[in-house]
């Protein structure tokens, strides 16, 4: 059990030096945080019907455990609204679980964040954004929930640039990187449905996301157009490894592939079809691993598996799809995995209200 | 103005250093090799060097499926009852 005796700074009762405060601690992303006092802290707790010293996650090589108690101080701290830190902690049971591998995923040269996925009715009642510009700024929730999650990495975890998280480049979502996934107009069921939960309970989906890749495509009027596109996005020499993939379809281009009546399942093994490099041009770009080829082409190989081809990912539910963003617009993305391949492994939970 | 430390407050684990080897001599060797590229390539010939100057015996190789997740329990105590030592590293 974590202790509730956190320790209490006092400062002076003046805003801007208590912000000041909280940078000289080193306690920052780099962006000023809002200062974590005592009543703003017990407010978040609030929302928690557990006691505060429940520990939610544990670092798997250092021990260090994530309390509730801290895990409200991070997301005060982040911005967030009470109502925002049921994600929170959410987000971290998720992150916890052994095959998500928080600590690697972190500490990597790879450089990647949790992207963050809410599904289900919570996110609309906290106002998260689902729309337009929706990996940019602008919705609170969004940034602050994201942003929450990074501080605790960096304070509770100790995951600090330079020392503990090595990332080459790391990349822009390493500030926040949280969305809701978009229930306005999609044809295909919540990802909180497919996902086993019972109607009602929302989730959210943790994913070690390596970057954001746009995929453009104004011309293409057919499925099959639409989502070569993709396809050709997730198979880049950069990107294809044999991790998972999180496409996030533009409403523009979720009208073309539904509308002729394509269900999830039907886009997956389509994706998982040709998101694919050749053995010959892996090797030419000296990518290719007969350990990996044999992973994927073994025994177990699925069924749409091409001998003599490296697929993106081991099987078509490797492939997360979902819809978001603005009304107008053929642009929609692929975030590619962590680096590793399958050293991290997309996990979900149910958001406690 | 309070405010509340964001830093972990449950205990640090603590974790110790084993005794150095009085010597190297006729050891055995463990050798626990990442899954990176190379990895195995550079531990093997990290390993030749000891037998070569110190006369030690290379064990059978243990693997980790994940190079940053820690090495599976049982892993670590089959090679604790096998060697006397253990080499690992990053490969790439």
């Amino acid at each position: 059990m974590a202790r509730t005796a956190s320790r209490i700074h006092e400062v002076p009762d003046d805003l801007l030096a208590a912000i000041d405060y909280c940078y000289e601690q080193g306690w920052t992303d780099g962006l000023p945080v809002v200062p974590p006092v005592v009543d703003r802290v017990d407010a978040m707790l609030a929302r928690q019907s557990r006691p505060a010293e429940t520990v939610i996650a544990t670092h798997p090589a250092t021990g260090l455990e994530l309390s509730l108690h801290a895990a409200a101080v991070n997301s005060v701290m982040a911005g967030c609204l009470p109502e925002h830190f049921p994600v929170v902690v959410a987000a971290f049971e998720a992150m916890n679980k052994p095959d998500f591998n928080f600590h690697g995923s972190t500490a990597s040269t790879g450089g990647s964040a949790p992207l963050l996925i809410v599904s289900g009715t919570y996110g609309d009642e906290i106002g998260m954004n689902s729309d337009v510009n929706l990996f940019g700024p602008g919705n609170r929730a969004n940034a602050t929930i994201g942003r929450a999650v990074r501080l605790i990495l960096r304070n509770v975890f100790q995951m600090l640039p330079g020392i503990s998280d090595k990332s080459t480049q790391g990349n822009p979502g390493k500030y926040s990187f949280c969305i809701a996934e978009r229930a306005r107009g999609n044809p295909w069921p919540p990802l909180c449905a497919t996902q086993g939960y019972p109607a009602g309970v929302s989730t959210v989906t943790a994913y070690a996301g390596g970057g954001f890749c746009n995929v453009e495509n104004h011309g293409g009027n057919t499925p099959e157009q639409v989502l070569a596109s993709v396809a050709d996005a997730m198979a880049n020499y950069g990107c294809i490894t044999l991790g998972q993939s999180v496409v996030i379809l533009a409403p523009e281009h979720m009208r073309i592939v539904a509308g002729t009546g394509w269900t999830r399942e039907d886009a997956q093994n389509f994706l998982f079809t040709h998101a694919k490099r050749s053995v010959e041009g892996m090797k030419n770009v000296g990518k290719y691993r007969d350990r990996e080829y044999d992973t994927q082409h073994g025994g177990a190989a699925h069924a749409l598996a091409e001998q003599g081809f490296v697929h993106r990912g081991l099987s078509p539910a490797d492939i997360l799809i979902t819809m978001g963003g603005g009304d107008a617009g053929g642009h929609s993305c692929f975030i590619p995995s962590w680096s590793r391949g399958r050293g991290s492994i997309l996990q979900h939970s149910a958001i406690s209200t | 103005m309070q405010l509340y430390a964001p830093t972990s407050s449950g205990p640090k684990r603590k974790s110790f250093r084993a005794p150095p080897l009085a010597s190297l001599e006729g050891l055995r060797i463990g050798i626990l090799e990442n899954g990176k590229l190379n990895a195995e390539e550079m531990l093997r010939e990290v390993g030749a060097l000891f037998v070569e100057r110190h006369g030690c015996t290379i064990r059978p190789i243990y693997s980790k499926s994940n190079a940053s997740a820690p090495a599976p329990s049982t892993t670590l105590v089959k090679a604790a009852q096998d060697v006397d030592f253990l080499i690992t590293g990053l490969g790439d």
